[in-house]
């Protein structure tokens, strides 16, 4: 579905369109892709009889399957995708650097490494929101090294290769407490936090992660204004009102709890947070605070459609959401480095 | 029992003269199944290693023997020191070893993978043959038979409930298993089999709810640790649609390798097979 809509969006390359249009079409895509994702899965469903079996109150198998597992499912997979692009655009505007992304940062992979001692610490069983809790504790420090490597006036090499390291690290990390956990499952599990996926989560996974992410969402949806101002530099931003400081802080713990508690409760998906928003920046005329909405919807559909991908592979044992998007992301970001390259010869 | 192992067998009863004292006196092993057998049957004494899993009550049936009994992680180097007149080992477990093993001279018998109860009598003769144990193997099969004839007899096939084995990752066990031949014995019919899932293949917790089988067996050992492994067992649709009462846990140890608890196994589901309350059809 979103395939279908790329080249209408494509078409309007150079100037950028009504915000209003741009909004509603993504918003529609969204929610159509939305209801494909409950009506699709390995069970066949009667998706509007069960539907209005659902609303008339009775509770029979298919609105179990239904309620249980396709409703949280795809309810998550719209959230961490909705956190996802959100993110990847504020830290683009933070870092001023266009090819900052949770995942290639390293930031979802701390969040993971967190999650990952909260979970088979056995923390998270004593107090279940110690799990997005610790996630948002991993993106956190994260967010915070890469600001004080490659935050200021650096060069996007500087940044990349600052996440290289710190991608190394956390994966390291969490393999290694995966090693030392006491079950024997344990290890084979570093795929789902390294790829993520949403298959068989539940709402008490929605209920956990999603007031801490929406709390996220508040803090970069509401930095639009001063990131255009950031746009012209700090000095200038500074000298319209703009304080530095605050943004920061109010993007630097944005993204923690957006990402961080996402990344706990699916595992860690790569390249939404690229290319949602350079699919769009052209579109919203290269204006941040135009940017983040629009990047978040975008997210939301990149993630859900991957998820629905997935679920129509029905060859072998289900493929994580990350292995989809970083087919489609990882060829993306090789263009956009190329590009860069080129820009700066 | 292999070509080789026979061969070395017919060796040293003819250079011995003596066909009793053949018997293997310096036995290891390295595998989980061979570790009950070998502690089931050996005469007393002569194991001299079993693998260290044989130690953990959650996985073995005999880790009180093998409390008794020096253990070792399956490494070459462990094993070779030991000077073994006979190592048993399974068909698809620690190749490196077996091979460094049999490179060294030191006879290897190599157990397959019981895929019926029949099977894993054959085993269990085969086994106390190579151990020069005949009579204690004798005894353990004639046991096993016995206890398992007294069970009663399964009813007509349209009117047995269906179960399906729920395991860690959404997993479940079908066609040429062990297990599925003890829950056909426990009059059930296995879901699985109907999927045609061979052996051990993938069940989506949709397809399984869909599908309402009348009794779900879930592995009957303490969860150790946490795992997401675990989730799609403790799934609120899942616990939500299955009361206890269709529920029965089955400790893995029971039916995983050839000795008497196999009919226990299939005594446990025998019983709950007969107490199902009547099926929850859905409504629809």
């Amino acid at each position: 579905m979103s395939t279908n809509a790329l080249p209408v969006l494509a078409a309007a390359n150079t100037a950028p369109m009504r915000p209003a249009l741009l909004l509603s079409v993504l918003g529609l895509v969204l929610m159509l892709l939305f209801v494909v994702s409950l009506g699709v899965g390995r069970a066949p469903l009667e998706l509007a009889a069960t539907i209005a079996q659902w609303m008339r109150g009775d509770s029979t198998l298919a609105t179990l399957i239904l309620i249980e597992l396709r409703l949280p499912r795809t309810l998550l997979a719209a959230l961490v995708g909705v956190s996802l692009g959100l993110a990847g655009a504020a830290l683009q505007g933070l870092l001023r650097n266009p090819l900052a992304e949770p995942g290639i940062i390293g930031v979802s992979a701390c969040a993971a490494l967190g999650a990952v001692i909260a979970f088979y610490g056995g923390l998270s069983a004593m107090a279940p929101l110690a799990l997005p809790l610790a996630g948002i504790a991993g993106a956190l420090l994260a967010v915070v090294l890469l600001y004080a490597l490659a935050g200021r006036e650096s060069s996007t090499l500087t940044l990349i290769l600052a996440g290289v390291a710190i991608n190394a690290f956390a994966g390291a990390a969490t393999a290694l407490v995966l090693n030392i956990a006491p079950n024997p499952f344990a290890v084979t599990e570093i795929v789902f936090w390294m790829m993520g996926s949403v298959a068989d989560r539940s709402m008490n996974h929605i209920q956990i992660a999603a007031p801490l992410m929406i709390v996220g969402w508040a803090l970069l949806g509401t930095s639009g204004r001063a990131l255009d101002a950031l746009t012209l530099g700090e000095d200038t931003a500074a000298s319209l009102g703009v304080r530095l400081a605050t943004l920061r802080l109010m993007l630097v713990l944005g993204t923690a709890l957006a990402v961080g508690s996402g990344v706990a409760v699916t595992g860690a998906v790569g390249f939404v947070g690229l290319v949602a928003p350079h699919l769009l920046r052209p579109l919203v005329g290269y204006q941040p605070s135009r940017l983040l909405i629009a990047s978040a919807l975008a997210g939301g559909v990149l993630v859900l459609a991957a998820d629905v991908a997935i679920r129509l592979v029905t060859i072998g044992p289900e493929l994580k959401l990350g292995v989809v998007t970083a087919l489609i992301g990882a060829p993306f970001f090789l263009v956009l480095v190329m590009r860069l390259r080129r820009e700066t010869i | 029992m292999t070509k080789v192992s026979r061969a070395v067998v017919a060796l040293l009863v003819l250079s011995l003269a003596t066909p009793g004292s053949a018997a293997p006196q310096r036995i290891v092993s390295l595998n989980l199944c061979a570790d009950e057998l070998v502690l089931r049957l050996a005469a007393p004494g002569t194991v001299k290693s079993v693998t260290w899993l044989a130690r953990d009550p959650a996985l073995s049936n005999v880790s009180a023997i093998a409390q008794t009994v020096p253990v070792h992680r399956g490494l070459a180097e462990e094993i070779v020191p030991l000077a073994p007149d006979l190592v048993l080992a399974g068909a698809y477990t620690t190749r490196t070893t077996v091979v460094l093993l049999r490179r060294l001279g030191i006879p290897v018998f190599e157990l397959g993978v019981p895929k019926s109860i029949d099977e894993a009598l054959k085993q269990i003769t085969t086994v106390s043959a190579a151990l020069g144990t005949q009579t204690r193997g004798a005894q353990l099969v004639a046991d096993i038979a016995t206890r398992l004839a007294a069970l009663p007899v399964s009813t007509i096939a349209s009117q047995q409930p269906i179960a399906a084995v729920y395991q860690p990752n959404g997993f479940t066990i079908g066609e040429g298993s062990l297990v599925n031949d003890l829950l056909r014995r426990a009059g059930l019919r296995n879901l699985a089999v109907e999927r045609r899932i061979d052996n051990y293949g993938e069940l989506p917790l949709e397809s399984l709810l869909l599908a309402e089988p009348d009794l779900l067996i879930m592995n009957g050992e303490a969860e150790r640790g946490r795992a997401l492994a675990y989730e799609v067992l403790h799934h609120p649709a899942l616990t939500r649609r299955y009361s206890d009462a269709r529920v029965v846990s089955i400790p893995s140890a029971w039916w995983s390798c050839a000795g008497p608890y196999l009919v226990d196994a299939v005594q446990r589901l025998h019983q709950i097979a007969r107490q199902l309350p009547a099926p929850e059809r859905p409504q629809r």
